[in-house]
């Protein structure tokens, strides 16, 4: 419990003290999940919208392997990007092993079965008929995207939420193909690492309770989004 | 806006749904489609709105060959079955479909206003779908299919999940609703009084196939064979080598141009009237008796009845 109070002091202390390592650690930490996030969205709510709404052959081949791919554990998804940017790699040619790009990477293919399978479990809660009262209506595929997006808007919310926190939980990945260079590849979860495996418990623990102190602003802003039109 | 059928099939997991060679609906006219469930009534109501495809066969809308789009659509209205709404105010929704018909922002609120108002929702227009009752709700599925004044106007059920007061109340107030709003009206119904109350003329449908099409008077009184009939209402009685069919209160105590012996099961007492129960051959009919001074057989006996109209159809 000491350790606690001590570890939140410590990152009151970090934050204020202006520890430029800390702050950079910090920004690169948003910069990577929040871009990873952001990437996945843009991917995964069309997916998840065509596979609720289009029926074509593989679909259920598809949509199993987007279920897996919601649990499917970081750490294995690192080493296949590993696998794909390392020198010797398919990729390798591009030299993005060990940068913020190779944990982009990474971070996006955590996230985007997490946002497609909540898109498409969103979109299929909606009412049966709703597409066919839009399409009678009047509205057009992007207009009839954009209508069931909003109406599903608690559980897309819910697809960025699980998404974001996904990755920027995750450490096996980032460690993989990131290196956790210091300066360079270092993220709020891999510092945490580090500062453990020195014995810098304190310190770990400042950066735990920044890490969660994060998350939970950025779940404060999209959940008061979600619960805005909730309460009438 | 007329429509018109050619060689019209659709099928689903192998089974035939509809096979309808032609079928004509006429510009102006409010038309039943009629039949039990499962007869192809709203299969045939969804193809006229190209929410889905026939397996052969064209369906056209004045000229013009129905297809999924927007083009298509423009001329159509539909309230589904069961009422479907965003998750915002019923204003809004209202307002939804017009603005997707490119209706103006400034003539919005006065046709959403005027359709409110003549469905009856005027006060209930910034409540949201659940705060609505079923026959609310059943009146804003209405009301947004009129408020689009649509050259067709597609009404699948529009009175179902509204029971009692609440329905005879929509029943009584839809013709008028139709006539200021609607051009073309086809709706769907299961139930005979509702297709009567409602529709200038009447497409009788059974299995899929077309029975009868046309004014509903006349296929009122001539259905074309015995399903039909029974389905209208009548009362079959099979007699030698035909069957006998007797119109909806056909039957009375007594002699009459064709006679039949009943034997009477039960007499219920029906407050202002008395309804008789009972069976000529194997199958059960029932007589109204409003002339109290008649006096009532009882259970066991064997009476005379008579019907004035008969059809007769071959066994």
């Amino acid at each position: 419990m000491e350790e606690l109070f001590y570890g939140a002091s410590e990152a009151i202390r970090l934050l204020f003290a202006g520890d430029s390592q800390i702050l950079e650690i910090i920004w690169r930490t948003i910069l990577v999940s929040g871009s990873a996030t952001l990437l996945a969205m843009l991917l995964g709510v069309p997916a998840g919208y065509l596979l609720a709404r289009q029926r074509f052959p593989g679909r259920t081949l598809l949509l199993s392997l987007v279920n897996t791919g919601m649990g499917m554990p970081p750490v294995v998804v690192g080493l296949i990007v590993w696998l794909m940017l390392v020198r010797s790699g398919p990729f390798g040619r591009f030299e993005l092993i060990y940068t913020k790009e190779a944990m982009m990477l990474a971070q996006f293919l955590i996230a985007t079965p997490l946002v497609a399978g909540f898109t498409t479990a969103s979109i299929q809660a909606l009412p049966a008929k709703l597409p066919d009262l839009l399409a009678i209506l009047g509205a057009g595929r992007l207009n009839m995207l954009w209508i069931l997006c909003r109406e599903a808007k608690l559980g897309l919310l819910a697809a960025v939420m699980a998404g974001f926190g996904g990755v920027v939980s995750e450490v096996g990945a980032s460690m993989a193909v990131g290196g956790n260079l210091q300066g360079s590849t270092r993220v709020l979860t891999t510092a945490i690492v580090t500062e453990t495996s020195r014995g810098q418990v304190a310190r770990a623990m400042a950066l735990g309770l920044i890490l969660l102190a994060m998350a939970f602003l950025v779940n404060l802003f999209l959940t008061a989004i979600q619960q805005r039109h909730q309460v009438r | 806006m007329d429509i018109r059928i050619e060689n019209l099939l659709f099928g689903r997991n192998g089974r035939c749904l509809l096979d309808i060679a032609a079928l004509e609906f006429r510009n102006g006219r409010t038309i039943a489609l009629f039949g039990p469930n499962g007869a192809g009534k709203s299969t045939l109501l969804r193809l006229i709105a190209a929410l889905d495809r026939p397996t052969s066969g064209k369906i056209f809308l004045g000229r013009q060959l129905v297809r999924p789009t927007i083009a298509t659509r423009r001329h159509l209205a539909y309230a589904f079955q069961e009422p479907t709404f965003l998750n915002c105010s019923m204003r809004e929704n209202l307002d939804l479909g017009l603005r997707l018909r490119g209706i103006a922002a400034v003539e919005r609120p006065a046709r959403i206003a005027e359709v409110a108002r003549e469905c009856g929702v005027m006060q209930l227009l910034e409540r949201r779908p659940r705060a609505l009752s079923g026959g609310e709700a059943q009146r804003f599925n209405l009301a947004r299919a009129l408020s689009l004044r649509a050259a067709v106007t597609l009404l699948d059920e529009p009175l179902s999940g509204i029971d009692g007061p609440a329905r005879e109340h929509l029943l009584g107030d839809l013709p008028q609703l139709l006539a200021r709003f609607a051009t073309t009206t086809i709706l769907v119904t299961h139930d005979r009084y509702e297709a009567f109350r409602l529709a200038d003329d009447l497409i009788v449908m059974l299995d899929g196939r077309v029975r009868a099409a046309g004014e509903k008077v006349k296929i009122f009184r001539n259905p074309p064979d015995r399903e039909t009939a029974l389905l209208l209402g009548y009362t079959l009685v099979p007699q030698d080598a035909k069957v006998l069919a007797i119109p909806p209160r056909g039957l009375k105590l007594g002699a009459g141009q064709a006679h039949f012996d009943l034997v009477v099961e039960q007499v219920v007492d029906m407050g202002l009237q008395h309804e008789i129960w009972g069976y000529i051959g194997a199958t059960r009919v029932s007589i109204p008796l409003s002339d109290n001074s008649v006096p009532l057989p009882t259970p066991g006996d064997n009476v005379l009845v008579s019907a004035d109209e008969i059809i007769g159809f071959p066994a």
